[in-house]
């Protein structure tokens, strides 16, 4: 019995063969750079994750040739970005396509129906990944949050990201939709 | 009931995100606990600092809806500090009002703060104009959260013998046992959700795969088990697939979620005075999309509109899940 209403939010080869080149940049770095900064300015988004902020959550977008493993612990946040070869130890390891796991991020998707639905995967301590949703969903998390930008430079980057990203899904939709209709 | 008349919608918020989606979408009332086993939606990130309620609470009242706060486990004997510290905290924030159930809850609102409302939780399971009684002349509580296990045929007497409101759950998921006196999962977790909060504590819960599917586990026991790809649920032991010979079935209760929108009408006809969302636990964008629904619906309802077209505007809340009635249409009376 399957049922998963997000199958198709697979991201397409077409959109794949844009990623390999940025899997050489200093992921890892400026994700944790970006954190920390987003932990000084809105320290009450990390509180709320408790001493769940020392969890290692190993994320891992099953589309893209590299995985995030992530201590989300405040100013003290720490992103490194690698192979799936020599995975780090962790304490909560969440699986699905980026576009899903990017969705969640942004508030698009709903979390709880991803994984009920069987579109992403978690394993590992719950209570941890419990804790991360809750945050997440309260978050309320921008683009321009992440990236630190304010006023003018805030909503373009919003728009632009949140634009790419929801015409990222469309071309998955429609790469689906191909597929299912071929003899 | 609110100042013009109509039902009063109340909507749960687990964050400050989701109070201020349920406040947009149209909730007169929002629902929600502190961040501690004081509520019964004790989950971790979930819930209000005393912080966040005060601004909560400030957002609310600035868009004309109220705020109604959950102390709803029992306090510990020989610990009861958390429980008057939270209904302290709820009173000084501004809350219009506090949902208990423990007497002993109620009795420190009703002597320390008596101007703040009293609503009696679900979880008190009072159904009988006796219990109702002894909890409006004991406590002054204004409005009693109804079990669901009454029909609405028993809700239209009931209410023709009580002084006080009724709020009835009117969408979310379902509770079959007797409420606040549930011991089921206390005994595989070793935790109570009365006391703690929470049925099912995130930190006893496990979902481990193998080539067979996936096994959700509670405390180690065996809840379920799902075939790859088949949708899974949260593991709470009434809900949970056993397995007796070589039959699998549920045991305690069919997974199945309450949608009694079709009723409205017989809710008012009853004198029900709020109709109730449950889901703190739920995420932002269930709380829009089921205060929204549901705002129009009640808006409808008021307008004289008739079930069918109630159902109609419902629709497309289902999510491809199985709903019920529960208990409010006994048609087997």
């Amino acid at each position: 019995m399957t049922s998963n209403p997000h199958e198709h939010l697979r991201a397409p080869l077409s959109i794949l063969r844009f990623l390999p080149p940025f899997s050489g940049l200093p992921l890892g770095p400026l994700l944790t750079l970006s954190l920390r900064s987003l932990a000084r300015r809105r320290p009450g988004l990390f509180e709320r994750l408790g001493e769940f902020g020392k969890a290692r959550f190993l994320i891992d977008p099953i589309d893209l040739p590299f995985t995030f493993h992530v201590v989300p612990d405040g100013s003290a946040a720490l992103v490194r970005a690698a192979g799936r070869s020599g995975e780090p130890p962790s304490d909560v390891v969440i699986r699905g396509p980026i576009l899903l796991l990017l969705g969640i991020l942004d508030g698009t998707l709903d979390g709880d129906a991803l994984f009920f639905h069987r579109a992403i995967s978690v394993s590992g301590r719950t209570e941890a990944v419990v804790a991360l949703r809750n945050a997440i969903e309260d978050a309320e998390l921008r683009p321009s949050d992440l990236l630190g930008l304010k006023g003018t430079a805030a909503r373009l980057a919003d728009s632009g990201i949140l634009g790419g990203l929801s015409f990222a899904r469309q071309i998955a939709t429609g790469a689906h939709r191909r597929e299912r209709t071929q003899p | 009931m609110t100042t013009s008349g109509r039902m009063e919608l109340v909507c749960p918020a687990g964050t400050p995100s989701a109070l201020r989606a349920a406040v947009q979408a149209g909730a007169d009332s929002i629902y929600c606990g502190f961040r501690d086993e004081t509520n019964a939606r004790n989950f971790p990130g979930l819930n209000f600092s005393p912080q966040e309620l005060a601004e909560g609470i400030r957002f609310a009242h600035a868009h004309g809806s109220k705020v109604l706060v959950a102390i709803n486990t029992f306090a510990r004997a020989g610990d009861t500090d958390p429980w008057r510290h939270a209904a302290d905290t709820a009173a000084a924030c501004g809350a219009d009002a506090v949902i208990a159930a423990d007497i002993a809850v109620l009795d420190h609102m009703a002597t320390q703060h008596p101007g703040t409302r009293l609503h009696l939780s679900v979880q008190a399971a009072a159904a009988t104009p006796e219990s109702i009684g002894f909890y409006a002349d004991a406590f002054n509580v204004r409005r009693v959260v109804l079990p669901r296990v009454l029909s609405v045929q028993e809700i239209a007497a009931l209410n023709r013998l009580i002084k006080v409101e009724t709020e009835a759950f009117v969408f979310g998921g379902l509770c079959v046992m007797i409420e606040g006196r549930c011991y089921l999962s206390s005994y595989a977790a070793g935790r109570s959700p009365n006391l703690n909060g929470v049925c099912s504590p995130p930190e006893m819960v496990s979902y481990d795969e193998d080539r067979e599917g996936t096994a959700a586990r509670l405390a180690g026991f065996t809840i379920d088990r799902y075939a790859p790809g088949e949708p899974a649920g949260y593991p709470t032991l009434c809900k949970g697939r056993f397995k007796a010979g070589d039959k699998a079935g549920y045991l305690f209760e069919d997974p199945v979620s309450l949608n009694a929108g079709s009723m409205i009408v017989a809710f008012k006809a009853a004198g029900v005075t709020a109709l109730k969302i449950e889901g703190r636990q739920r995420g932002k964008g269930y709380v829009t999309e089921v205060v929204r629904a549901f705002r129009k619906a009640v808006d409808a309802a008021e307008q004289g509109h008739d079930a069918t077209e109630i159902d109609n505007i419902l629709a497309g809340l289902s999510e491809g899940g199985r709903q019920t009635t529960g208990a409010y249409r006994k048609i087997w009376r």
